[in-house]
């Protein structure tokens, strides 16, 4: 692989990072949404507080290849649930979920089942998290 | 390919998302062809005028008469990744919950002219897909408003206040352009000043060849009123439109517009494919070479 595919491992890819839930701080968001964009990704952001419908429908509407979620609240595990039953309600149980935020690792199996393909904590370095998207959506 | 309908989502996002990814090969096989039905209205100007929000405000109010309505915003692509960061639509959160309103953004990728690849054929789809109007952002600087005058039936120029420097500068290009000129946020100072420069300016030019006389239109978002007169202006830049004896020459020309785009992306097809070893040739052996190549679609190009 060349070095410049290498670096822009996310070329062509379609990802939508929101923010469900009630927690108001979105640097988290942010920070991954620009680290996305320099590896070669167009990246849409919602802002704070999205439902999981609203999420869905602009999934959908924007032809995304994956949505990022973004919680820091705790309410990680109503929010997954939600957003994926909104998604495969609109004929879109082909998108991906990935999760970032603080995620205890004793709710990770349960995230998993729930069909969150990916999940980041804070303390991952930007470029482990995102070679993990890239070879997830390969 | 059957033609996406306004109300499958999905299969109207796949099919833009194809369109914006096809080669020109793909894209001739797939043409569907547009019949005009569609309004289309192109809003351009500097990054931070307030295009976004402008938009949002004025389908607030357009959405009151009948059809739905498309939005394309168009951000620059870094030319370094080729990433981009969509972010036009957090201005528009309100209409994305509203059925009768489809938002879609758009990178402009390898489109050297701030629009964005293949855009007069994702147009064309919105266009069949039942859409009454076509609303198009792009971030207007320099050469923009040319490429756009072919996609869009009125461009409007919006300008925010203390922008009269770069209104001095660019008199010519921009200002010839735009059916309408749009200084927003005037709830700021200095809004009265730049519509009166403008002013100056447009009478220094004196009657454009076309017969239409832009208008300069003071707007906020923040009063209803304001957009109500934008949106008026609007309406009737299209009836002039649509009773000038040349409304059937337009199609054409954004015909003719629409395939030179096309054959401008087919030579970047073939230089792409071209070895650097042939790159060396001389110039006319290289030309004759490109130009045999144009015709012929092998493999994925
Ligand atoms: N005071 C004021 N601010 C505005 C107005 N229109 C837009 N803005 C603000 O200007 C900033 C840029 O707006 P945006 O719509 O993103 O501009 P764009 O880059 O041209 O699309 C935002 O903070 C808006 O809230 C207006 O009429 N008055
Ligand atoms: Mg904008």
């Amino acid at each position: 692989m060349s070095e410049q595919a290498k670096t822009h491992a996310l070329k062509g890819k379609r990802i939508l990072i929101a923010k469900p839930g009630l927690d108001g701080h979105d640097v988290g968001a942010k920070v991954i949404a620009l680290a996305l964009r320099d590896a070669g990704a167009e990246v849409i952001y919602t802002g704070l507080r999205k439902t999981p419908d609203y999420i869905a429908r602009i999934a959908v509407d924007e032809d995304v290849d994956a949505v990022g979620l973004s919680v820091l609240s705790g309410s990680h595990r109503d929010l997954v649930q939600q957003t994926r039953e909104s998604l495969d309600a609109i004929e879109a149980a082909d998108i991906p979920i990935f999760l970032g935020g603080t995620i205890p690792a004793e709710d990770w199996p349960d995230l998993f089942a729930l069909g969150v393909k990916k999940i980041y904590t804070s303390e991952m370095p930007l470029a482990d998290v995102v070679a993990s998207i890239a070879e997830t959506l390969k | 390919m059957n033609a996406p309908q306004k109300t499958d989502r999905r299969a109207l996002g796949r099919a833009l998302s194809r369109t914006a990814n096809a080669s020109v090969a793909d894209v001739l096989a797939s043409a569907q062809g547009a019949s005009g039905a569609c309004r289309r209205i192109g809003v351009t100007g500097p990054p931070g005028a307030g295009k976004s929000s402008l938009i949002a405000a004025l389908v607030r109010q357009r959405l009151a008469r009948d059809g739905d309505i498309a939005i394309l915003a168009i951000d620059p692509t870094s030319p370094v990744s080729g990433g981009a960061i969509l972010g036009d639509r957090i201005r528009m959160e309100d209409l994305a919950q509203n059925a009768r309103v489809y938002i879609r953004s758009l990178a402009s990728r390898r489109s050297h002219d701030g629009l964005a690849d293949n855009l007069p054929d994702m147009l064309e789809i919105i266009e069949n897909a039942g859409f009454a109007e076509a609303i198009l952002e792009t971030v207007g600087v320099g050469q923009v408003e040319y490429a756009v005058r072919h996609v869009v039936d009125t461009i409007l120029l919006v300008m925010p206040p203390g922008a009269g420097d770069q209104i001095q500068a660019m008199k010519g290009g921009i200002l010839e352009t735009a059916d309408i000129l749009v200084v927003n946020k005037a709830d700021q100072p200095g809004a009265q000043q730049l519509a009166s420069e403008l002013a100056g300016v447009m009478k220094l030019r004196g009657e454009a060849p076309s017969g239409w006389a832009p208008p300069i239109v003071k707007t906020s978002i923040r009063d209803s009123a304001s957009v109500a007169a934008l949106a008026e202006e609007i309406d009737r830049h299209q009836a002039w439109l649509a009773e000038r004896a040349g409304a059937k020459g337009r199609l054409e020309a954004r015909r003719a517009q629409h395939v030179a785009s096309l054959v401008a992306r087919r030579v970047a097809e073939v230089l792409e494919r071209t070895s650097p070893e042939d790159l060396r040739r001389p110039l006319a052996g290289l030309y004759e070479s490109v130009i045999r190549h144009l015709a012929v679609f092998n493999g994925a190009a």
